[in-house]
């Protein structure tokens, strides 16, 4: 039976990725003919740019997800091979086998959007192909060998276990590889429409193709985007495990979810806390491309669009804290941190507000005669990027402080040194405050172009004291005194709401930032060669991309909740032999032995391999 | 009776970002629309007409708010309060007309102390600024605290390339000029308010003697099918053409007329 359903599955993404090579050839002489018709035609009903918008974000939606989730998969597989823990293994099974249900729909999907482009946009996409054709190639090889590697990883989870267990993380490894590099030429389409480069004046190529792919935009999208999907794949995982926690009818499996959920938003706050710096270089870029654009996506008619994103990264930042802080409440020696919380609320609100904050608002000539000018004479100084930078640095440290004393909650170290180690790191701690304090009052006195140098050190400071206290933390806590095992599966309801907010509210945020990448082109197909002349060149107020953003994310957790009820069907009745092997036991959620945990793998290839790992008794520097 | 977990998630999903929308469609609505084009060619422009539409492109099209204020320091690029007095005195050589031009198709000739190389081609892609509107642009910056005597042929007949999206891009008209000349004189009767070379002698609208000279194919397509959404040349009374030629020409009759009026340079 579970083979049938492999097959089938793997039938359906062959065909969709056949489908897709299929069209390749004939896309030169399409585009030909293409470029013989009108420049554009209508979608029935909606209109082309409805219907690309939406398939657009559905396909970037779920290839995030399964490129994303397999990255930290493949990790928390290599930390349960090295450290013997069979928790780990059976947690990146249930996590690839999340990817593997939406696997096919992302080629659908992706196969439907290039119908669109070459039925819709036919100019554009002759354009697009006059440029980029080579790569076209690279592409569907890249996702062939993505396939077929997947495949095999997630297939052969059982037949490459045990002395062979190495092979299959390689595979594990080597799939990511080819997802980043499909990621990689993607990108390049996307950011050349941004930020073309390697053309002529009329906008033909003019040497290599390799000069339109590394074009402003590319490098800093690719980092950006392969961050945000670790985290989206992140708190996706996290909501699939918040679900099946709140419909769990055992402790046992209320524990199991509950300590997938930790893991999920684990990695996604892990990334999370990365991001804003891959945006400021994004954002660097664009100015470096063209200060025109720059300004018009920072300063223009988008200036509103960045209060949103202020408020969803806001929610998200308080939503991780909370969380975690919940999170803190099933630890037994939690109680002694708890006096920290009031402060942690206190600096993460205040750093919403500022971050929210408008610098000039679209006022009547009333409104500001009488507030005496476009921003406010008190508040609007905390609208500008000196307060915002400072605000947001400080709730990425405060998010880190929380993360250090969940992560120590019960655990007291017997090293001699803790004293200095726990002063070196309070003082790390305190000085990149400092820092980001100092640098962004300084940045009020001094020229635009100096202030933004200024975000870059506050960025190294940050991450400077990140890097020094984990550096710290990490052998101090090593073989430490616990206080008490942490009982899974005791968490408070709640707490899966929140991880579901998060997911919810990254998924929103990722449709505002791809409203914010194709907007600010405005009414250029490709920004400054190739004109956006069809009747949908006017570029949409917010409220309208949010209805679009919103009608979109509704369908694709639709989607989403349905490929997990399915892949949960292949589950039911026949516990036990679900999967690749039996799930393990977690403390807190039975009355087995802790030590016991991760010891249930129930297959002969699984039991060889976790007995052979478990015996090294070892435990993830990371996780708990 | 407890409603299922799918259905207590799915309606708090639908809260938050039912929130998220409720709050994007309350803060102010900003479109971006595209910029329509102006011809200034072929019409009786006086200075005052030409300033005013100079100060239009300033706003919307040209984007030069973005960066630069009238009688405010930028902290990107210069006050231009003045600059119509002081640009004669900027470069040994230059009139002030002829240092404006340069400064808007060349920036980075000549810049002012203080302020980087950031500033665009005015006529070339993005902004991309037709003949026309460089000639509007140069006599409003003029008109900051000095005279406007520039005409359009002080802007070189190279500036303001259409921007077409690589060659494949063209447009090759596949109608019959002859044809289109016979719509023009007589079932469009567009003769009636405007001269063609040797035809018609209507002042009403715009000559359009030169009209494929100044303007893309593109912009004479959509001027005939919505007149008022691509804008009315400077010079001449808004919502005088009308609006139903989409409705009352063929395809191939319209096709016919714009490719007629293609030959016109």
């Amino acid at each position: 039976m579970r083979e049938c359903h492999a097959v089938r599955r793997g039938a359906w993404a062959a065909l969709a990725v056949v489908a897709l090579l299929m069209m390749l050839p004939t896309l030169p002489a399409l585009a030909q003919d293409a470029a013989r018709e009108p420049a554009y035609r209508a979608f029935p009903l909606i209109g082309s740019r409805l219907a690309v918008w939406a398939v657009a974000q559905l396909h970037l939606n779920f290839a995030a997800f399964i490129l994303g989730v397999p990255i930290f998969a493949v990790i928390i597989e290599i930390i349960g091979w090295r450290t013997g823990d069979a928790r780990y293994d059976w947690l990146s099974h249930e996590f690839v086998k999340l990817t593997f249900a939406a696997f096919s729909t992302t080629a659908l999907l992706g196969a439907f959007l290039l119908f669109l482009f070459v039925g819709y946009y036919p100019k554009f996409w002759t354009y697009m192909t006059s440029i980029f054709f080579p790569t076209y190639w690279i592409y569907a090889l890249l996702f062939f060998a993505e396939t077929f590697t997947v495949y095999v990883w997630y297939y052969g989870w059982d037949w490459l276990s045990g002395p062979r267990k190495g092979i299959h993380v390689a595979l594990g490894v080597l799939s990511n590889l080819f997802g980043t590099a499909i990621l990689l030429v993607a990108n390049s389409w996307v950011t050349f429409m941004i930020s073309p480069a390697g053309i002529d004046e009329s906008g033909a190529l003019k040497g290599s193709v390799w000069a339109a792919i590394n074009n402003f935009t590319w490098m800093p999208i690719n980092i950006h985007r392969l961050i945000a999907n670790i985290v989206f794949g992140g708190t996706i995982a996290a909501a699939y495990a918040a679900f099946r926690f709140l419909g769990a009818k055992t402790d046992e499996e209320r524990a199991r979810y509950d300590w997938m959920g930790y893991i999920g938003n684990f990695v996604a706050l892990s990334a999370f806390i990365v991001l804003p710096f891959a945006g400021y270089y994004l954002g660097r870029e664009i100015y470096a491309f063209n200060q025109t654009m720059g300004i018009t996506m920072m300063g223009g008619f988008m200036s509103w669009l960045w209060i949103i994103q202020a408020i969803l990264i806001g929610v998200l930042f308080i939503g991780s804290n909370y969380y975690l802080w919940l999170g803190m409440e099933r630890i037994p020696g939690s109680e002694r941190y708890r006096r920290y919380v009031p402060m942690m609320i206190g600096i993460l609100a205040l750093g919403f507000m500022v971050w929210a904050t408008p610098r000039s608002m679209v006022i009547t000539l009333d409104e500001a005669r009488a507030m005496g000018g476009t921003h406010h004479p008190v508040l609007g100084f905390l609208g500008v990027m000196s307060a915002k930078n400072t605000a947001v640095n400080m709730m990425i440290l405060t998010t880190f402080v929380s993360f250090v004393l969940y992560r120590r909650a019960n655990r007291i170290s017997i090293k001699p040194w803790v004293g200095i180690g726990m002063v070196v790191q309070w003082a790390a701690l305190g000085l990149a405050a400092a820092v980001v304090v100092f640098y962004g009052v300084y940045g009020y006195f001094v020229e635009s172009l100096v202030r933004i140098g200024f975000s870059v050190y506050q960025v190294l400071a940050v991450l400077a004291s990140i890097v020094i206290v984990m550096a710290i933390d990490i052998p101090m806590f090593r073989g430490a005194r616990s206080t008490g095992t942490i009982r899974w599966g005791t968490i408070a309801p709640r707490s899966q709401y929140v991880l579901i907010l998060l997911a919810v509210t990254f998924t929103w945020l990722m449709g505002l930032m791809g409203f914010a990448r194709s907007g600010i082109r405005q009414h250029w197909h490709v920004y400054g060669v190739m004109r956006d002349n069809s009747v949908d060149a006017v570029t949409p107020a917010i409220g309208y991309a949010a209805n679009m953003i919103t009608t979109v994310t509704i369908v694709f957790f639709a989607l989403v909740m349905f490929m997990f009820w399915l892949g949960g069907l292949s589950e039911k009745g026949k516990a036990g032999e679900s999967g690749h092997a039996s799930t393990p036991v977690f403390a807190g959620g039975s009355d087995a032995d802790p030590t016991e945990s991760g010891r249930g793998r129930s297959r002969a290839g699984g039991s060889e391999a976790s007995s052979a790992g478990e015996s090294r008794g070892g435990r993830s520097p990371l996780l708990p | 009776m407890r409603p299922p977990v799918g259905v207590k998630v799915g309606a708090f999903a639908l809260a938050v970002m039912g929130t998220y929308t409720y709050y994007a469609n309350s803060i102010p609505q900003i479109q971006s629309k595209p910029p329509a084009e102006l011809s200034l060619e072929g019409g009786n422009v006086t200075p005052a007409q030409l300033v005013k539409a100079g100060e239009e492109i300033f706003k919307t099209k040209g984007t030069c708010e973005i960066c630069h204020r009238i009688g405010q320091k930028g902290t990107r690029a210069p006050d231009l309060a003045g600059v119509g007095g002081r640009a004669g005195k900027v470069k040994a050589g230059l009139s002030g007309k002829q240092y404006i031009i340069e400064s808007l198709l060349q920036p980075g000739a000549y810049l002012v102390e203080g302020y980087p190389n950031i500033m665009p081609q005015a006529d070339k892609p993005p902004i991309a600024l037709n003949r026309s509107e460089v000639w509007a642009l140069t006599a409003f910056l003029e008109s900051l605290g000095g005279a406007v005597d520039v005409t359009l042929d002080d802007i070189p007949k190279t500036a303001g390339a259409p921007a077409g999206g690589g060659a494949v891009a063209e447009l090759k008209l596949p109608g019959d000029p002859k044809a289109g000349e016979v719509i023009f004189t007589g079932k469009g009767a567009c003769i009636a308010c405007h001269k063609a070379g040797k035809i018609g002698a209507s002042p009403v609208g715009p000559d359009l003697s030169q009209i494929a000279k100044i303007q893309t194919p593109d912009y004479v397509m959509r001027k005939i099918l919505d007149p008022a959404g691509a804008g009315t040349v400077a010079g001449f009374p808004k919502g005088v053409m009308p609006p139903m030629f989409g409705q009352t020409l063929t395809a191939k009759e319209f096709v016919d007329l714009v490719a007629f009026l293609m030959t016109l340079k």
